[in-house]
C-alpha cells in the first residue's frame, strides 16, 4: 500500500533534518564549535608575528559592509519619493556677499529654518563681510556651519565656531567624525568636550536644524542619547540619478532670477543652501556614502556634503534610524549558525566522507548566500543592521577547524580516552 | 458571483481613485514655458505644485520637468501644449524587488566573466587617459563663422565627433541669443538655406548653431541676411576694381573669391561656377570650385 503525500514529505523533511541534527548535541559538535571561536579570538588578540602583508586587506575591508550591496545593486531607496520638506539650494561658486544675497532671497520666500553649509573661519573682505554679518543677524532662523576638532589621543577636542557666530545666532558642527576618505556612515548628534562644558554638548549643523523645524523630533533625537547614530540613506542627488531628484533643488541663480522660482518651493521648508555639482570629476565637498555604485575597492565620493545633511534630516524627522545589534547578539547568532554548520559538516565527515569536501563548498557557498540575505533583508525592510561577517568568518573557518579537531580528539582519545565520535583518523 | 462583481467594482473603483490622485511639481524648466491652472495663463516657476487639471505649454527650444506624486519623474523637451491629465501613465512607479535583485546580482557574480584586457579591450582601455578640452561634439568651421546672405541655395553645415543620428539646429534673433525662436532636428550634417528662409527677413542678423540631439552648444554663428539692394551696392563696388581687360571667367572668378573673402558665401559659389563653365579648360576654376563645395559641404 502506497503512503500518502503528506506522509512522504514529513519521512524526507525528517531524514533531511537528521542531517543537520544527528550530531548535534554530540560534545565533540559543541567543543569543535568552541574551537572555532577560540581560533578567531586568537588571531584577532594573539601578539602574532608580523603580519604586516594583510595590511593592504585590513584597509581594503576596513570600510566593507555587506549591507552596501543593498543600495548599489538591490535598488534600495530607488524609488523613495521626493522629500517635500526640504530644498536645497545650489550656492554654486557664490562668495560672502553672493551668500549674503542668497540667504535675503531664500529669507523673503518664508523657509520655517535655513541652513548655509559654509565653513567660515576669518575675516575677508570688509564689505562682503559687513554683508555678511547683516544677513546673519537680519535672519534669525539662519543655522551657520562651525567644525568640532575631536582631540587626539590625550589632547582635549576643541569646537571653531563660524567667524560670523554671536551670541544670538544659532550654528552647528557640519563635520562627520570619520576619516576623510572613508565611508560615511555614522552622524554625531551632540558633542561634547573633555572634561569642560559637560553640562551642554555641542549641536550638530543637522540637531540645530531639527530643533528649530520640529522640536518634537528634536526631543526624540536627545532622548535616544547615542553618541553616534547610523546614517540611514534614503535618497540620493548624483548624476545617475538625476532621471529621477530625490531632493528639490534650485539653482541659486534661478532663485535670484525674477519670478523663476515659486514661494511654495521654499515656504515652511528647511532651506538647505549648500554646495551641489552632478559633475562626478568635481569632488568638492564630496563624500563617500554606501549609495556609492562601486561598494568596494577604489571609487570616486558620490554624494556633496548637503545632500549626506538633508538625508540625516529626513531620517530624524521619519525617525527613521538604524538599529544596530549589539556585538553580543551577532556572536550569538554566528555561534547557533556555525553549530549548525559542525554538525552538518560531522555527518558528512564521519557517515559519507567521499562527498565531505563537495557538500561542505556548496554549502559553504549556499549558507554565505543566504546569510547574507537575510541580513540586506533586515537591513532593507526593518531597519535593523546586523553584522553578518563573523557568521560568514565562522561559516568559512568550520570546514579546517574539523581536521584539527578530529586530531586532537584522537590524541585526547589515546592519551585521556576521550569518548570521541572522531574513532579513527580520516587524514 | 456577487463577490466577483464586488471585487471587479472594488479593482475599477480603486484604479479610477489613483489615477485622479495625481498631484505634480514643477521641478525644473528652460526657456519660454507657461502653466495654465486655474484657467490662469502664468509663467512657469520652479517648485510650483499643479493639479492635474493644469496645462504645460512648452515652447520651442524650451524644456520642462515636472515631478508626480513625489515619485516619478518626466520630462517635455518638443514645443507644444500639454494637459497634465494625460499623463497619468507618467505617474506610474515600477518597483522592483529586492530579492529578485539579490538573486540576479549573485547569478551575474557568479557567471560573469571578467575577461582580461586582451580579450575585453572595451572594459579594460576605458579610461579617460587625459584632460579634455573643447568638449564640444559639433565642430562649426571658422569659416562659417560669419555668413552674408542675399539669397541663392547654399547649406549651412557642421561636423560631428560622436555617431549620433540626429541634430539639432537652432536659429536666434540677435537680441535674444538665450532662447531659440527656431529649431528643428536635422539627420544631416547640414541644412539648406532654403529651410530656413521662411523663418528670417531681409536686413536682418541672427545667431545659429547645430548640436547633437540632446546635447547643448554654445558657440554662435552669425548669419546676416541681406537684403538684395545692399548685395547689389557691394557687387557693383567689388566689379569696380577689376582690371581693364578682364575676361568674363577671370571676372567671374575675381568676384567668387572677393565674395568668398567677404563672407558671401552663396554668392561666391554661383561666381565659382559662372568661372568654370565661362572656362571649362582653366583647371584652377575647376579645382577651386571643386575645393569650396568639398569645403562647404554643396553636393
Amino acid at each position: 500500500m502506497k503512503k500518502p503525500l503528506h506522509k512522504h514529505i514529513a519521512h524526507h523533511a525528517k531524514r533531511f533534518s537528521s542531517h543537520f541534527t544527528k550530531y548535534l548535541y554530540e560534545r565533540d559538535t559543541i567543543f569543535a564549535t568552541a574551537w572555532v571561536f577560540i581560533f578567531i579570538l586568537a588571531v584577532k588578540f594573539l601578539p602574532l608575528p608580523n603580519l604586516h602583508f594583510l595590511d593592504p586587506m585590513e584597509i581594503a575591508l576596513e570600510d566593507f559592509d555587506f549591507n552596501d550591496i543593498a543600495y548599489s545593486k538591490l535598488g534600495k531607496a530607488e524609488h523613495t519619493p521626493l522629500d517635500p520638506r526640504i530644498v536645497i539650494i545650489n550656492i554654486g561658486e557664490a562668495d560672502r556677499e553672493g551668500l549674503a544675497v542668497l540667504i535675503n532671497k531664500t529669507a523673503s520666500m518664508g523657509p520655517k529654518v535655513m541652513g548655509l553649509d559654509v565653513t567660515m573661519d576669518g575675516p575677508r573682505d570688509p564689505h562682503k563681510d559687513s554683508l555678511m554679518k547683516e544677513a546673519v543677524e537680519k535672519n534669525k532662523n539662519l543655522i551657520l556651519a562651525s567644525r568640532f576638532y575631536p582631540g587626539k589621543g590625550k589632547e582635549e577636542s576643541s569646537y571653531s565656531p563660524n567667524y560670523f557666530c554671536t551670541p544670538t545666532t544659532n550654528d552647528g558642527f557640519v563635520n562627520f567624525l570619520s576619516k576623510e576618505w572613508a565611508t560615511v556612515r555614522i552622524w554625531n548628534p551632540f558633542m561634547r568636550i573633555e572634561k569642560k562644558d559637560s553640562s551642554k554638548p555641542y549641536q550638530s549643523f543637522v540637531a540645530s536644524l531639527i530643533e528649530k523645524y520640529d522640536p518634537e523630533s528634536f526631543e526624540k533625537l536627545k532622548k535616544r542619547k547615542n553618541i553616534t547614530e547610523l546614517i540611514n540613506y534614503t535618497r540620493k542627488y548624483t548624476l545617475e540619478t538625476s532621471k529621477f531628484p530625490q531632493y528639490q533643488v534650485i539653482e541659486g541663480e534661478d532663485l535670484l532670477a525674477d519670478g523663476k522660482v515659486d514661494t511654495a518651493a521654499i515656504k515652511g521648508k528647511i532651506a538647505l543652501l549648500g554646495y551641489v555639482d552632478l559633475n562626478p570629476e568635481n569632488i568638492e565637498d564630496k563624500k563617500y556614502t554606501p549609495m556609492n555604485e562601486e561598494f568596494a575597492g577604489k571609487s570616486i565620493p558620490d554624494m556633496n556634503g548637503i545632500v549626506v545633511h538633508a538625508n540625516i534630516i529626513s531620517m530624524v524627522l521619519d525617525n527613521n534610524y538604524i538599529k544596530k545589534l549589539p556585538l553580543w547578539a551577532s556572536l550569538i547568532i554566528a555561534i547557533l549558525i556555525g553549530w549548525l554548520h559542525m554538525s552538518f559538516f560531522i555527518r558528512y565527515y564521519l557517515e559519507n566522507h567521499t562527498w565531505f569536501h563537495l557538500v561542505a563548498k556548496i554549502s559553504q557557498l549556499i549558507s554565505a548566500v543566504l546569510f547574507l540575505y537575510l541580513g540586506i533583508q533586515l537591513f532593507i525592510r526593518y531597519r535593523i543592521k546586523l553584522d553578518m561577517s563573523i557568521t560568514l568568518v565562522v561559516i568559512v573557518l568550520t570546514v579546517d577547524i574539523i581536521y584539527f579537531y578530529e586530531a586532537f580528539a584522537v590524541w585526547l582519545h589515546k592519551k585521556w580516552g576521550y569518548r570521541t565520535v572522531f574513532h579513527q583518523k580520516h587524514h | 458571483m456577487k463577490k466577483i462583481q464586488f471585487l471587479i467594482l472594488f479593482a475599477l473603483f480603486t484604479t479610477i481613485v489613483s489615477a485622479q490622485d495625481n498631484s505634480f511639481l514643477l521641478y525644473s524648466y528652460k526657456g519660454n514655458v507657461s502653466v495654465v491652472d486655474n484657467k490662469v495663463e502664468s509663467k512657469a516657476k520652479v517648485g510650483q505644485p499643479l493639479n492635474k487639471e493644469a496645462i504645460v505649454k512648452v515652447a520651442a527650444g524650451s524644456a520642462v520637468t515636472l515631478i508626480c506624486n513625489e515619485a516619478a519623474m518626466f520630462t517635455f523637451v518638443k514645443p507644444g501644449t500639454y494637459p497634465l491629465k494625460q499623463f497619468g501613465d507618467s505617474c506610474r512607479v515600477s518597483s522592483n524587488s529586492v530579492s529578485s535583485n539579490y538573486v540576479k546580482y549573485v547569478w551575474a557574480q557568479m557567471t560573469e566573466s571578467h575577461g582580461s584586457p586582451g580579450s575585453n579591450r572595451k572594459a579594460y582601455m576605458n579610461t579617460v587617459g587625459a584632460v579634455s578640452r573643447s568638449i564640444n561634439n559639433i565642430w562649426i568651421d571658422p569659416r562659417l563663422d560669419t555668413v552674408n546672405y542675399s539669397g541663392g541655395d547654399f547649406p549651412l553645415s557642421w561636423k560631428s565627433y560622436s555617431e549620433a543620428k540626429e541634430f539639432e539646429f537652432l536659429l536666434y534673433n540677435a537680441d535674444n541669443i538665450g532662447t531659440p525662436f527656431y529649431s528643428t532636428f536635422v539627420t544631416k550634417l547640414k541644412i539648406p538655406m532654403s529651410d530656413i528662409m521662411a523663418k528670417i527677413k531681409p536686413g536682418n542678423s541672427y545667431f545659429w548653431t547645430a548640436a547633437v540631439k540632446g546635447e547643448e552648444n554654445d558657440e554662435l554663428k552669425v548669419l546676416n541676411y541681406l537684403t538684395k539692394e545692399t548685395f547689389n551696392a557691394f557687387l557693383a563696388n567689388l566689379k569696380k576694381q577689376g582690371a581693364a581687360f578682364e575676361a568674363p571667367a577671370e571676372q567671374a572668378y575675381r568676384l567668387g573669391f572677393m565674395l568668398e573673402d567677404n563672407h558671401y558665401l552663396s554668392e561666391a559659389y554661383n561666381y565659382y561656377s559662372k568661372a568654370a563653365v565661362l572656362d571649362s579648360t582653366n583647371v584652377l576654376y575647376r579645382s577651386t570650385l571643386m575645393s569650396f563645395k568639398k569645403d562647404y559641404e554643396i553636393k
